[in-house]
C-alpha cells in the first residue's frame, strides 16, 4: 500500500500539468451542476451562480490544499534547500572559492589521471577482437623474448595452424621529399597479412594482397606503399586522387595503393608500409630480427596457442641449431606487451598519490564545512526549534554539499580538460600508440562518481555532526569555547591529513633519492657538449660498401671543420639507447659462447665521447675494408672473457662472430683479432646492468642506418646549422633526424623514473600544503573561539610565550600522531614503490626521516600565524567585549 | 442560514466520502458533496470543494477508484466508486469511530452523574 501511494505521488509529480486540468474541469462540472440545481430552487442565473460558488469554498484555496497534497514534499524542499544552499554560499565568497577550488583541484587531477588509466590499461585496444591479437617469439629463457629468424617464421605461417593471420614487420626510415628539404619519415615493412592481423581496412583504395610480399613482382610496375591517414593529410594534403599519385621513398617512386583510416595508427610512429620481403640471403635460422604479430583463429585462446607452438617447437627440433635445443616459442598477448611493466606500475602509483591528494581535499573540505557549521549552531537550532525535523536538517545541509560539489566537479572537470591538454605531449612519447587521452563519455562517469563519493565524505560527516549535537543548548548561548566534539572530530580529520600526506612525501622522497642515485651513475661517456643525431644511406645513393665508407670519411671531415665543431664521428647506435645487434663470439677451441652487443663504430668515435682505451689501441684509420678483421672490447667483455675462456689478457686474441652484410650482402662469419679493451660506456639506460659490448670498424662492416656524434666547444644546439650545412655538402638530399644533445638522451633514458618521480612529488608537495592549510584552519578557529579564555589567562599573568607554546603544542600533537600514522602507512605502501626504486631500499631511513621533518616543518609553519595572533590577543578588549 | 450549524468534524471527512459511496455506488463530485449536505440534513456547513482534495487522497491510497463518465450537464467528470480496500478500510473506520464516539459518552455520562452526585 505504502509503495502505491508513494508511486501515485510520483506519477503525480511527471503528471502535474494533467491533473491540474482534469481538477479544473471537474471543479467546472460541480459548479454547473450546482447552478441547476440552484436556478431550479428559483434563483435567478445570476444569484445561482454567486451561490454555487459560496456553496463551494474558496476554489484556490482547495487547488492549493491538493497541490500540497499531490506533489513530494521533500523535493520541493530540497530544490529550496539547493536555492538557500547557494544563496549562502554567494553571502561567503571566500569560503565557497577555497571549498570549490580544492575539490576542482582533487576532481581534477583525478578525472585527469583516470583518463590515462582509462586509455592505457582499462579500455580495450581500438581493434576488432583484439584479444585474439598476440605476438610470437623465440624464447632463450622463460623471461626473454627473442625475435625470429625467417625460416622459423614461416614454419609457424605453414604449420601452426591456429592463426588467422601471422605477420612480420620491420621498421626503417626513409627520406621522403617534401619541398626543398628531404624528411626522414619511419616507416614499416610488412607481411602482406599485417592489416589482417589489427583487422583494419583500407579508407581508400586498399592493403596489401595476398602473395604481395613474395619476390619478383610482376615486371615493369613499381612497389607499393600504403599510407597513414595522418601522413596523407601532411604530405598529401588529404587530396582525394592520391592513389592516383607516386611516393618517392630514398628517391624510389611507390605506387600509393591504399590510406588507412582515421585514428587506428595515427598515433605510430610508422607513417607508410610496404611489402615485406625476404631476401636469399635471410632464409636462415641464425639471424633472430623479425617481429611476430598474429591473429588467433577465433576459438582459440592463449593456453591453446602456446600449447601448440611448444609442440610445434618439439617437431621443428631436427631443424633447428643445436645450440638453441633450449630455446622455446612464446605466445604473449598484444595488449599486455603494449604497455610495459614500468610504465603500468607508473601509471598505478600516480593514481593513487592523486586518489590520495583528492582524500587530502575532501577532508580539508569537510573542515572547513565543519568550521562553518560550528558558526551556524545557533541558526540550526532555531530552525530546529521551530519545528525542522532532524531529517530536514540533515538534508538541508546536505544540500548545501551538493552545492559545493557540482559546482567543484564541474571546475574540476574544466580542469582536467586543461590538464590533459597540457599534459598531452609531455605523456604521449611514454605512452602505447593506441592511447588517444580524451575526456569521453567513460571519464565524465568517471568524474561523476568521484564527485559522488567527494559528497559523502565531505557533507555527510559534518551534517551528522551538527545535527546529532545536541542543539538546545545553542540557541541562547554566545559561542565560547570551541565545543568539544566538533573540535575533536576536526583535529582527527587534521590528523588523518598529516598521516597521508606523510605517506606521499615519504614515496616522494624515496623516488627523488633514487632519480639522485641514478642521475649520478656515471654513464662511462661524455654528456656534455655532445650532439647526436641519425640518417640512412639510401641504397640507391651508396649501392656499395665502398661508396658509404667513403660517406663516413667524408662527412667526418666536413664536420670537424665547421665553425665550434671538436671532433665528429659516424657509429652505429648510440650510448644510453640500447644496442640492436647482438651476436655470440666464440673462441677456437672454446666450447661455450658469449653473446655480447656489436656496435660499428669509426676511429673517432671513442674520441668524441671521452672513452679511454684502458689496453691495447682503439679503431684507426687503416682498419678499413681489406685489411684483416679487428675488433675493440669493453672491459665487460674482458671480464667475460677471462672467467669463461681463461683468456686473462685478451689484446691479441683472435674470436669468431657473426656480422652483418651491408645491403643485400649476406651476414659473414669472421675471426677478428681482438687489439683493445675500452672503458665500459653505458649501452642500454643507466639502471641496465653493464653489458659486454664490442667494437668492429665500421669501414669494414659498413651499415645504412647510422647516426652521427659531434663534440662542440660551445652549446651543441647552436652548432647544429653549422653541422647540417657540412653534411648538406657531402650529400644535399640526406636528411637528418633525431637531433638530440647527449643530455637529451640522457634525460630521455631516465624518463620511466623522472615522470612518476616528479608527479608523487608534485602531488606530494600539494598533499602538504593542503595537510597545512587544514591545521592552519583548526587552530586559526580554536583560537579565535577561545580568545576569551586566552585573554582571562593572559590577564590573570600568562605571558604571549605561553600562549604561544600553547596553540604549537596543541598543533605538535596534531603532527605527531599523523606522523606515526602516516609512517605506518608508508612502511605498508612503500613496497609498492620498489619496482621503481634504483639502488635505493623502500625503507631508506635518511629519506624517511627527511619526509618527516619536511612535514613537521610545513606544520609548524602553518601554526605559526594562529600562535602569533594568539598571543596577539587584548586581554582587555575581550573581556569587556563579552563580560 | 441556521446558526447551530458545525463545521465537518476533523478526520471524518473520509468516512463521510468512504460510507456514502457504500450506500449509493459510483457516483461523481457533485453528487458526493449533495448526498452528504442531504443527509446531514442542516446540522452541517460543508464547503463543497473540500471533498476535491479527500477524493484524491483516497485515490491515492487505494480506497477508491475512478472512471470517467458524462454528467446531467454533458460534462466529461470522474465517478468514484469503493474499492475492495475502500470496503474494508470504511469497517475499520466506523468501527474506531464507534469505539472513540463509545469511549467520549462513557466519560460523560461519569462525569455527569459525579456532578449531579
Amino acid at each position: 500500500m505504502k509503495l502505491r501511494f508513494a508511486a501515485a505521488r510520483l506519477l503525480a509529480l511527471v503528471r502535474k500539468r494533467r491533473l491540474d486540468e482534469e481538477l479544473e474541469g471537474e471543479i467546472f462540472a460541480h459548479l454547473e451542476l450546482a447552478e441547476r440545481q440552484a436556478i431550479a430552487a428559483g434563483l435567478s442565473p445570476e444569484e445561482a451562480r454567486r451561490e454555487a460558488r459560496r456553496g463551494f469554498g474558496g476554489i484556490e484555496q482547495m487547488k492549493e490544499d491538493h497541490r500540497d497534497q499531490r506533489s513530494i514534499q521533500w523535493m520541493e524542499n530540497l530544490w529550496r534547500d539547493i536555492r538557500y544552499g547557494m544563496a549562502s554560499l554567494a553571502r561567503d565568497p571566500g569560503f565557497a572559492a577555497v571549498t570549490i577550488g580544492l575539490l576542482a583541484l582533487g576532481v581534477g587531477a583525478n578525472t585527469a589521471m583516470f583518463s590515462i588509466v582509462d586509455t592505457v590499461l582499462l579500455r580495450p585496444l581500438p581493434f576488432p577482437e583484439p584479444e585474439r591479437m598476440v605476438r610470437v617469439w623465440e624464447t632463450p629463457s622463460a623471461t626473454e623474448r627473442n625475435p625470429t629468424t625467417t625460416l622459423t617464421f614461416l614454419d609457424w605461417k605453414r604449420q601452426s595452424g591456429i592463426f588467422e593471420a601471422l605477420a612480420g614487420e620491420e621498421s626503417f626510415r626513409a627520406a621522403v621529399a617534401t619541398g626543398a628539404d628531404p624528411v626522414r619519415v619511419s616507416g614499416k615493412m610488412v607481411s602482406a597479412d599485417y592489416f589482417n592481423v589489427f583487422g583494419v581496412k583500407a579508407r581508400m583504395g586498399r592493403t596489401f594482397a595476398p602473395g604481395e610480399d613474395q619476390p619478383g613482382g610482376t615486371p615493369g610496375t613499381i612497389p607499393v606503399v600504403v599510407l597513414s591517414y595522418a601522413m596523407w593529410q601532411t604530405q598529401f594534403a588529404g587530396d582525394p586522387g592520391v592513389l592516383k599519385r607516386e611516393l618517392a621513398l630514398d628517391g624510389e617512386q611507390h605506387q600509393i595503393i591504399g590510406v588507412l583510416p582515421k585514428g587506428s595508427f595515427d598515433r605510430d610512429e610508422a607513417r607508410f608500409w610496404k611489402p615485406l620481403i625476404f631476401a636469399r640471403d635471410q632464409l636462415n635460422r641464425r639471424q633472430h630480427w623479425l617481429h611476430v604479430i598474429g591473429r588467433l583463429r577465433s576459438g582459440v585462446n592463449i593456453e591453446q596457442a602456446q600449447a601448440r607452438m611448444t609442440a610445434l617447437r618439439a617437431s621443428l627440433a631436427p631443424v633447428m641449431p643445436a645450440w638453441k635445443k633450449d630455446w622455446g616459442f612464446t605466445v604473449d598477448p598484444f595488449a599486455r606487451l603494449l604497455v610495459g611493466d614500468t610504465l603500468r606500475r607508473s601509471i598505478y602509483l600516480t593514481f593513487g598519490a592523486v586518489l590520495l591528494v583528492l582524500l587530502i581535499a575532501c577532508a580539508n573540505v569537510a573542515n572547513l564545512v565543519l568550521a562553518k557549521g560550528a558558526t551556524r549552531r545557533k541558526e540550526m537550532a532555531l530552525r530546529a526549534s521551530l519545528g525542522a525535523s532532524r531529517g530536514r536538517l540533515i538534508v538541508q545541509l546536505l544540500a548545501e554539499s551538493l552545492v559545493l560539489c557540482v559546482l567543484g566537479g564541474m571546475a574540476g572537470i574544466a580542469a582536467a580538460y586543461v590538464l590533459l591538454r597540457a599534459a598531452a605531449p609531455l605523456v604521449a612519447t611514454s605512452l602505447p600508440f593506441t592511447a588517444d587521452l580524451s575526456l569521453d563519455a567513460r571519464v565524465l562517469g568517471f568524474a561523476a562518481a568521484a564527485v559522488a563519493a567527494v559528497l559523502i565524505l565531505t557533507g555527510l560527516l559534518p551534517a551528522l555532526q551538527i545535527s546529532f549535537s545536541k542543539l538546545s543548548g545553542s540557541l541562547n548561548q554566545a559561542p565560547r569555547g570551541s565545543s568539544g566534539s566538533s573540535a575533536a572530530v576536526r583535529r582527527s580529520i587534521v590528523v588523518g591529513e598529516v598521516a597521508i600526506s606523510v605517506v606521499l612525501i615519504c614515496g616522494a622522497a624515496l623516488l627523488f633519492k633514487s632519480l639522485a642515485k641514478l642521475q649520478q651513475v656515471d654513464a662511462g661517456v661524455r654528456i656534455d657538449h655532445v650532439i647526436t643525431m641519425s640518417t640512412d644511406l639510401p641504397s640507391t645513393a651508396y649501392p656499395t660498401r665502398e661508396s658509404a665508407a667513403a660517406f663516413y670519411i667524408a662527412v667526418v671531415e666536413r664536420v670537424r671543420s665547421a665553425p665550434g665543431i671538436e671532433q665528429a664521428s659516424v657509429s652505429i647506435g648510440l650510448p644510453l639507447q640500447g644496442v640492436q645487434w647482438g651476436e655470440f663470439i666464440n673462441v677456437a677451441g672454446g666450447k661455450e659462447r658469449l653473446l655480447v652487443r656489436v656496435k660499428m663504430v669509426d676511429p673517432w668515435y671513442f674520441a668524441t665521447l671521452g672513452i679511454p682505451v684502458e689496453s691495447g689501441r682503439g679503431i684507426e684509420g687503416h682498419d678499413r675494408a681489406g685489411a684483416p678483421p679487428v675488433m675493440v672490447i669493453n672491459q665487460e667483455t674482458a671480464r667475460h672473457l677471462s672467467s669463461k675462456f681463461e683468456m686473462a689478457n685478451p689484446v691479441g686474441r683472435t674470436v669468431g662472430t657473426a656480422l652483418p652484410g651491408y645491403g643485400p650482402i649476406p651476414e659473414s662469419v669472421v675471426s677478428a683479432q681482438i687489439v683493445g679493451v675500452i672503458r665500459n660506456e653505458r649501452t642500454g639506460g643507466l639502471h641496465a646492468p653493464i653489458e659486454p659490448v664490442v667494437y668492429v670498424p665500421l669501414a669494414q662492416f659498413p651499415r645504412q642506418d647510422i647516426s652521427l656524434v659531434v663534440r662542440t666547444r660551445s652549446e651543441p644546439l647552436a652548432a647544429m646549422p653549422g653541422i647540417r650545412e657540412a653534411v648538406r655538402q657531402v650529400d644535399p638530399h640526406l636528411p637528418l633526424g633525431e637531433v638530440r644533445t647527449m643530455e637529451q638522451v640522457k634525460e630521455q633514458s631516465m624518463l620511466w623514473a623522472t615522470q612518476p618521480t616528479w608527479v608523487v612529488g608534485v602531488f606530494a608537495g600539494l598533499a602538504a600544503l593542503m595537510a597545512a592549510l587544514g591545521l592552519y584552519g583548526v587552530l586559526a578557529h580554536a583560537v579565535t573561539q577561545q580568545r576569551r579564555e586566552i585573554g582571562i589567562r593572559m590577564a590573570l599573568g600568562a605571558r604571549p610565550g605561553d600562549v604561544v607554546s600553547h596553540t604549537l603544542h596543541s598543533a605538535l600533537s596534531m603532527l605527531v600522531v599523523g606522523l606515526a600514522a602516516g609512517l605506518a602507512g608508508a612502511f605498508a605502501l612503500t613496497r609498492v614503490l620498489k619496482s621503481l626504486l634504483f639502488e635505493v631500499s623502500a625503507l631508506d631511513p635518511a629519506a624517511l626521516a627527511l619526509a618527516c621533518v619536511l612535514m613537521i616543518l610545513v606544520g609548524i609553519l602553518a601554526a605559526a600565524i594562529p600562535a602569533s595572533r594568539a598571543a596577539g590577543v587584548d586581554p582587555m578588549t575581550v573581556l569587556r567585549d563579552e563580560g | 442560514m441556521s446558526e447551530n450549524k458545525t463545521d465537518v468534524p476533523y478526520g471524518t471527512l473520509d468516512l463521510l466520502i468512504l460510507k456514502t459511496l457504500d450506500t449509493m455506488g459510483p457516483m461523481h463530485g457533485y453528487r458526493i458533496a449533495r448526498r452528504i449536505e442531504q443527509v446531514a440534513e442542516n446540522l452541517l456547513r460543508l464547503n463543497q470543494g473540500s471533498i476535491y482534495p479527500a477524493l484524491i487522497r483516497l485515490e491515492e491510497q487505494g480506497f477508491i477508484r475512478t472512471q470517467w463518465g458524462i454528467s446531467e450537464t454533458k460534462r466529461k467528470v470522474k465517478f468514484y466508486s469503493l474499492t475492495r480496500a475502500g470496503a474494508k478500510q470504511l469497517g475499520v473506520a466506523v468501527a474506531n469511530w464507534e469505539r472513540a464516539t463509545a469511549l467520549v459518552a462513557r466519560f460523560l455520562a461519569t462525569a455527569k452523574l459525579e456532578a449531579e452526585s
